[in-house]
C-alpha cells in the first residue's frame, strides 16, 4: 500500500500555503502589538 | 557530511556572513540598551507580545536540523519521513497549556531549575542540572559545529572561520541585549527562514509537479511512499517523545514561558507549534524531487542545497545559505541565553552569592555568555566529528525528565521521591537499552520506566503539595 499522488500534492502544497500563511500571520499580529506599544 | 563542491563562492559567502553579522550585532546593541537590570536582561522585562513570542518559539526549534536533516529524512525515509519530523511540533502544543500554568504559578520564576529546586528540593534539583547542563551543552557544541560544517559546505567558507564568526556574532548580540535581542531576531530570522522555504517550494514545484515526482518515486524509490515503512514509523515515537522532553524541561522554552507577558506564553506556544509544523514537510520535499530533476545526489545531507541550487541557480545558493545562517543563529543564540541564565540563576544566584543585586546578576549574565561561548568554540575547534550521536545520547535523559515535571506541575501528590527515582531509574534503563538494543529505544524506555515510578510514588503518596511555595519572591 502507498501514498498516492493525491496526498502527497495534499501535503506539499498544504505545507508550502501553511508556510506563506505563518509568514503574513506573523506580520499582521505585529501591527496590532506596535499600534498599542506592547511589542514587548 | 560528505565532501561535496561548494554551492557558493567564498567571497560571496563572506560578503553575506559580514551583512548579516552586522544586522544582528548592531540590533542586538540597540535592543540591549534598555536591559537595566537581571530581570530586563534574563526575561526581556516579561513583557513579550503574541507576535514575537510566537515567531521565537517557532524560530528556536528551526534549527540547522529542520531545514538540513528534514530534505534527508525525506530522501531516506520517505513521506513518512517528513511527517516524523514534524511531530517534534507536538513538543511546542503540549507545552502551551504547561507554559501558561507555569507563569501563573511562578509569577517570579527564572529558570526551570527554580521549579525543581521549589518543587523537589536540591537533591532533585541537582540531578535535573546535571542532567538539562549535559544536554544543553552538547546542543549547544552540535549548533556551533554545524555551522562551521555547513558554511563550509554551502560557501567553501574554512570549518574554522565559519563556526567562529556564526558563534562570535550569536554571543556578542546576546550577551549586549540579552532575551530581548533573541526573541527581536528570531521574529526576523523566522519570517526570512519561512519566506525562503515558501520561494524555494513555488521554484521547484514550477520545474516539477507533484503528480511527475510521484510517477518517478513509483518507479525508481517506491520504499518512500510505503504506508507501512517500519523504519519511519519508528522514528516517529522517537521524534515525538525526543520534541516532547526537549521542550518539557529545556531552560529555552522556560524562560520564554516566564518572559511572555500574561495571558500571551500559551497562545504563543501553540501558534509557534502551529507555525513550526509544515516546516520539515515543505523542506523535506525538496528531496523527493531529486530523482524527478534528475539531480546527482553524491552525500544524502546535502541533497536540499543541490535541488535548490539546480532548480534556482546561484539565487538560490545565496537562499540556501541565508535560510541555514538564520536557522543556526535563531537556535544559538537562545540555548547561549538560556544556559547562561541557568548558570548565573541556579548556580551563582542560589548556591554562591544569594545576595548579589540585579545589577551584578546582569554583568554576571553577560560574563557566562562570553564563557559559555570560549567553551563551545574551544570544544569545537578541533573538529571532533559529529555530535549527532551524543545527541542522541541526552534522549534517555531528556526522556526520564517529562513525567516529574508533568504531574510536578498538576499533581498536588507528585513526590519528591517520585521525581528524583523517576529521573535516575529512567535514565539508566533508558541508557542500558540504548546501549544494548538500539538509540530509537533510549528514550521511549526512560519515558516509560520514570512515568511508572513517577505516578506509582503520587499514587501512594499522603502528601500534597502547597503550590503557593512557588511563588518565590525575587
Amino acid at each position: 500500500m502507498t501514498f498516492s499522488a493525491g496526498f502527497l500534492e495534499v501535503l506539499v502544497y498544504g505545507s508550502i500555503a501553511w508556510c506563506a500563511i505563518s509568514v503574513i500571520g506573523l506580520g499582521v499580529t505585529l501591527v496590532p502589538d506596535i499600534a498599542r506599544g506592547e511589542t514587548w | 557530511m560528505t565532501k561535496t563542491q561548494a554551492l557558493l563562492d567564498p567571497t560571496l559567502g563572506w560578503v553575506l556572513l559580514a551583512a548579516f553579522s552586522v544586522l544582528w550585532v548592531g540590533l542586538g546593541i540597540y535592543w540591549g540598551r534598555r536591559n537595566k537590570n537581571f530581570e530586563d536582561h534574563a526575561l526581556a522585562g516579561r513583557n513579550i507580545g503574541l507576535a514575537l513570542g510566537s515567531a521565537t518559539a517557532a524560530a528556536t526549534w528551526i534549527t540547522s536540523n529542520t531545514t538540513m536533516l528534514a530534505p534527508q529524512f525525506a530522501l531516506q525515509l520517505g513521506i513518512w519521513g517528513m511527517l516524523a519530523y514534524s511531530t517534534a511540533s507536538f513538543g511546542l502544543l503540549l507545552f502551551a497549556p504547561m507554559a501558561g500554568r507555569i507563569r501563573s504559578l511562578m509569577p517570579n520564576g527564572y529558570t526551570s531549575g527554580d521549579f525543581f529546586r521549589l518543587r523537589y528540593g536540591r537533591v532533585a534539583w541537582g540531578i535535573f542540572l546535571v542532567f538539562t547542563l549535559f544536554y544543553s551543552l552538547t546542543w549547544l557544541v552540535s549548533m556551533a559545529m554545524a555551522g562551521g560544517i555547513l558554511l563550509n559546505a554551502l560557501s567553501g567558507i574554512s570549518y574554522a572561520w565559519g563556526m567562529s564568526v556564526i558563534l562570535g556574532v550569536c554571543v556578542l548580540y546576546t550577551m549586549r541585549g540579552g532575551l530581548a535581542a533573541v526573541i527581536g531576531t528570531d521574529f526576523i530570522q523566522s519570517m526570512i527562514i519561512l519566506a525562503g522555504i515558501v520561494i524555494v517550494g513555488i521554484a521547484v514545484l514550477s520545474q516539477v509537479p507533484v503528480a511527475e515526482i510521484h510517477a518517478n518515486l513509483t518507479a525508481e524509490r517506491p520504499a518512500l511512499l510505503d504506508v507501512l515503512f517500519p523504519a519511519a514509523i519508528m522514528a516517529i515515537f522517537n521524534n515525538l517523545l525526543f520534541g516532547l522532553g526537549e521542550v518539557f524541561h529545556n531552560n529555552v522554552w522556560w524562560s520564554r514561558a516566564f518572559a511572555f507577558r500574561k495571558g500571551v506564553a500559551g497562545k504563543a506556544f501553540a501558534l509557534g507549534g502551529l507555525i513550526w509544523f509544515p516546516v520539515p514537510i515543505a523542506a523535506g520535499f525538496i528531496a523527493l524531487a531529486s530523482g524527478a530533476l534528475n539531480v546527482p545526489v553524491p552525500a544524502s545531507d546535502m541533497v536540499g542545497p543541490l535541488v535548490v541550487a539546480t532548480v534556482l541557480g546561484k539565487a538560490g545558493a545565496i537562499g540556501i545559505f541565508v535560510i541555514v545562517f538564520c536557522s543556526l543563529a535563531s537556535s544559538i543564540d537562545s540555548l547561549l541565553a538560556a544556559t547562561s541564565d541557568l548558570l548565573t540563576e541556579d548556580v551563582y544566584r542560589r548556591m554562591i552569592k544569594p545576595a548579589a543585586t540585579p545589577d551584578r546578576l546582569k554583568t554576571v549574565a553577560q560574563w557566562v555568555t562570553l564563557g559559555l561561548g570560549v567553551f563551545t568554540w574551544a570544544v569545537c575547534l578541533p573538529r571532533i566529528g559529529t555530535l549527532a550521536t551524543v545527541l542522541f545520547f541526552a534522549g534517555p535523559l531528556v526522556g526520564a525528565m517529562i513525567w516529574p515535571i508533568v504531574t510536578g506541575l498538576y499533581w498536588r501528590s507528585a513526590t519528591t521521591t517520585g521525581a528524583i527515582g523517576g529521573m535516575l531509574l529512567g535514565a539508566a534503563a533508558g541508557l542500558a537499552c540504548y546501549f544494548l538494543i538500539g538509540w530509537y529505544t533510549g528514550a521511549l524506555v526512560a519515558t516509560a520506566v520514570s512515568m511508572v515510578w513517577v505516578v506509582a510514588c503520587a499514587r501512594f503518596s499522603a502528601a500534597r503539595f502547597d503550590w503557593a511555595k512557588l511563588k518565590e519572591s525575587s
